[in-house]
């Protein structure tokens, strides 16, 4: 009973995750953008600004240029929850596929990584009067949350290990509608509602900033259009 | 102006290299600096109401609202602030100030708690939570002093990993406050001049003649050649439309001087007119599309009228910004341009195309003993580009300056080019009434200004733009920086310009 209840949320909470970051996206498209506002100098071609917006989503360019120690935080946290994401992708396996073997057995070092970015964005949240101005409560309960998230789920690994096959019926299960139970442990339970959550604050948070920067204006215009076309057509050439 | 607060600032100056140590906030630091509000016969003049409406609250979230429906980059700005503190020590008004509102995170959280208060679900049930804020009076109070204090520079914007520009959501608060009654009485008064007469002085075009005039005598006394100065000359090939500014401040004039003797020079038919005697176009500033299209399309109308086939900005930085960026969104495709030159050039690209092609010539020992420095203007370096291409815009004035003066210094790498520190003075804060802003808000080039000076005796600080200009020439003195000159770029380009 108490693990239906926990497949049913799990499908609807997914859904409601993807539904929810679709329903913004279609409202940021749907938004006009009357005048162009790219940040100059900025790129002509298509290509010019897919490797711009990779720049920023991959290496954190601008963050880099402003703060390091952000940016350190930043991408130890962001690619150590990464790395911990694909090693989660066994669970869509009924046998561990060998290219998945080394994410499975340095999970412990993304965990780690995740840890310590996580809580230098925390302390930095607390410390630096600056950032403490502009936080608001939620600000520190995601950075909580995602710490609960990783520490939880390394404590699975670690000390109450589960039945992974079991884990991953249960997960197969709810995202295709056809529940199965999951195997007994309260930190897995734990864990799990943990994500849930995470999944319930998804879509209506600024955790959708990284699906929101390829729709920003200022990262994803090319500059002047009309100039471009101008070059094409042969004058000023030099 | 000699307040205490002022000679604090200029003390200050005195340590180069301050505007790197990141100042502890203190709040309300800059709330006592406010712009006059906009006078009810100049709002009404631009169909806004007068006064503070009754029913503001109401009418202001509704306007925003439409806002977000009308402006792509306010609606994603509002959603995808991590909060991450980036931008909070890359803004002058914050370094200057030390108020946390000026911090641009905050800046935009003045609107973005009311967005998530009024427009998202968790700020409607969990306000605490996520700081979703009422908009009451006090906030309203807030919005107007905060958001006359940004320049829209778009500096923080290059250090915001989500590319927030914090200049779009100024924009849309005094969009918003205009509408309710709260517009600025500098550029709302701005705008009604530049509808009504022309220009943003409210020249009208007699004067102007006279004024040209006079400068054509000038010229002639001082080099013996007639370098023309035409107004309203139908038949002209190239429409020359300049910042007011230029026809008579200091040391905005010199440029324009300098402007008439590249193109007499050149052999180019040109001409002034005195429909579009103006290049800024304040509804920039205001943040309100209707009036930056009317005050567009005068350059659209005048260009037909007088049967031009190219269009040429002068130095004015966010003039330029609307010409490069926007006017063919504002007032469509210019066909009647020439297929050589089918958009609006700057005068930097026609000057420097010119000197290329060899058909200027410019001599920097006419500059003798001036050793320059060059202030990006932030619309230039960072909303658009110029000649056709990658980093026109930072290249070109550059280049310009090297072959006309002996000496060229760049000021520290981090407040120039993209990352380019503001005067202080744009984004229609250029006001008497906001003087004390505008002085701390220029700490930070005025501290890498200084470090040239003292590093390579640096004589004249060059900009290509009038509120530039403007901004640094009054409130360098207040930096103790007294010997150095600010100078149009086509002042030392006419002097140093081979004229027969």
């Amino acid at each position: 009973m108490f693990d239906t209840l926990l497949g049913v949320s799990f499908t609807l909470l997914a859904l409601w995750a993807v539904l929810g970051t679709l329903y913004r996206i279609v409202t940021w498209v749907r938004t006009p953008s009357p005048l162009p506002i790219p940040l100059t100098p900025a790129p002509r071609t298509r290509l010019g600004v897919v490797g711009r917006l990779c720049l920023e989503i991959f290496l954190f360019r601008a963050l880099a240029r402003a703060n390091t120690v952000t940016w350190v935080a930043s991408i130890l946290f962001h690619y150590g929850l990464l790395f911990i994401l694909i090693m989660h992708m066994r669970f869509f396996f009924a046998y561990l596929p060998g290219w998945l073997i080394p994410f499975v057995v340095w999970s412990g070092w993304a965990v780690a990584a995740a840890v310590v970015g996580l809580c230098i964005l925390l302390l930095r949240r607390i410390i630096v009067d600056r950032v403490r101005y502009i936080s608001s409560p939620s600000d520190y309960l995601h950075l909580v949350l995602l710490l609960c998230i990783v520490l939880s789920g390394y404590a699975l690994k670690r000390h109450w290990p589960v039945n992974t096959s079991t884990v991953g019926e249960f997960l197969r299960g709810a995202l295709s509608f056809q529940w199965q139970p999951l195997p007994d442990g309260a930190v897995l339970v734990i864990h799990l509602v943990f994500v849930l959550l995470l999944f319930f604050v998804f879509p209506i948070s600024k955790l959708l900033h990284g699906v929101g920067i390829v729709f920003t204006p200022t990262l994803n215009q090319r500059e002047n259009v009309s100039v471009s076309v101008a070059t094409k057509k042969g004058e000023h050439s030099s | 102006m000699n307040t205490p607060d002022v000679q604090g600032v200029a003390d200050q100056a005195q340590v180069v290299g301050r505007y790197k140590v990141i100042p502890l906030i203190q709040e309300g630091a800059g709330e006592s600096f406010n712009t006059a509000v906009a006078e009810s016969d100049v709002q009404e003049s631009l169909g806004l109401p007068g006064t503070l409406v009754d029913d503001w609250h109401d009418k202001a979230i509704a306007r925003l609202g439409q806002l977000l429906k009308e402006r792509r980059g306010l609606r994603v700005f509002m959603d995808t602030c991590t909060k991450c503190g980036a931008c909070t020590d890359k803004c002058h008004y914050f370094l200057g100030t030390h108020d946390p509102n000026n911090m641009p995170v905050a800046r935009q959280d003045l609107i973005r708690s009311v967005y998530r208060r009024y427009f998202t679900w968790a700020g409607r049930w969990f306000p605490w939570l996520v700081g979703a804020r009422k908009l009451d009076k006090n906030l309203l109070q807030q919005w107007y002093t905060y958001f006359h204090q940004c320049s829209e520079c778009r500096r923080c914007t290059v250090f915001c990993p989500k590319g927030i520009d914090t200049s779009e959501v100024t924009m849309a608060g005094r969009e918003v406050l205009a509408s309710v009654g709260l517009g600025q009485q500098y550029s709302q008064e701005i705008i009604t001049k530049v509808k009504s007469v022309g220009n943003n002085l409210g020249m009208k075009p007699r004067a102007l003649a006279d004024v040209l005039e006079n400068l054509e005598e000038d010229i002639l006394d001082e080099t013996g050649i007639p370098v023309r100065l035409p107004l309203d000359e139908e038949g002209a090939d190239m429409l020359v439309v300049t910042p007011s500014a230029d026809f008579f401040a200091e040391p905005h004039v010199d440029g324009l001087i300098g402007y008439a003797k590249v193109l007499h020079q050149a052999g180019i038919h040109w001409t002034f007119s005195s429909e579009a005697s103006e290049a800024a176009n304040f509804g920039l500033f205001t943040g309100q599309h209707d009036h930056m299209r009317e005050i567009a399309l005068r350059i659209r109308h005048a260009a037909m009228g007088l049967g031009v086939n190219r269009i040429v900005i002068g130095e004015c930085g966010h003039a330029w910004r609307v010409a490069y960026s926007f006017l063919d969104s504002l007032v469509g495709p210019m066909q009647f341009l020439s297929k050589e030159h089918p958009r609006a050039e700057h005068i930097c690209e026609v000057t420097h195309q010119l000197l290329q092609q060899g058909i200027i010539q410019l001599d920097p020992t006419r500059n003798e003993g001036v050793i320059v420095t060059y202030h990006d203007s932030c619309n230039v370096a960072r909303g658009s580009g110029m000649g056709n291409v990658a980093n026109g815009q930072l290249t070109i004035p550059r280049e310009l300056l090297k072959a006309s003066v002996p000496g060229f210094v760049e000021m520290s790498k981090d407040t120039v080019g993209q990352t380019t520190f503001c005067c202080g003075g744009g984004g229609g804060l250029l006001t008497d009434d906001l003087m004390d802003i505008r002085i701390k808000g220029s700490l930070p080039r005025a501290q890498a200004l200084q470090a040239v000076v003292n590093s390579d005796q640096v004589t004249h600080l060059v900009a290509i733009c009038a509120i530039c200009k403007t901004q640094l020439s009054s409130v360098l003195p207040h930096h103790n920086l007294v010997d150095v000159r600010v100078t149009s770029l086509h002042h030392l380009v006419g002097d140093a310009l081979v004229l027969t």
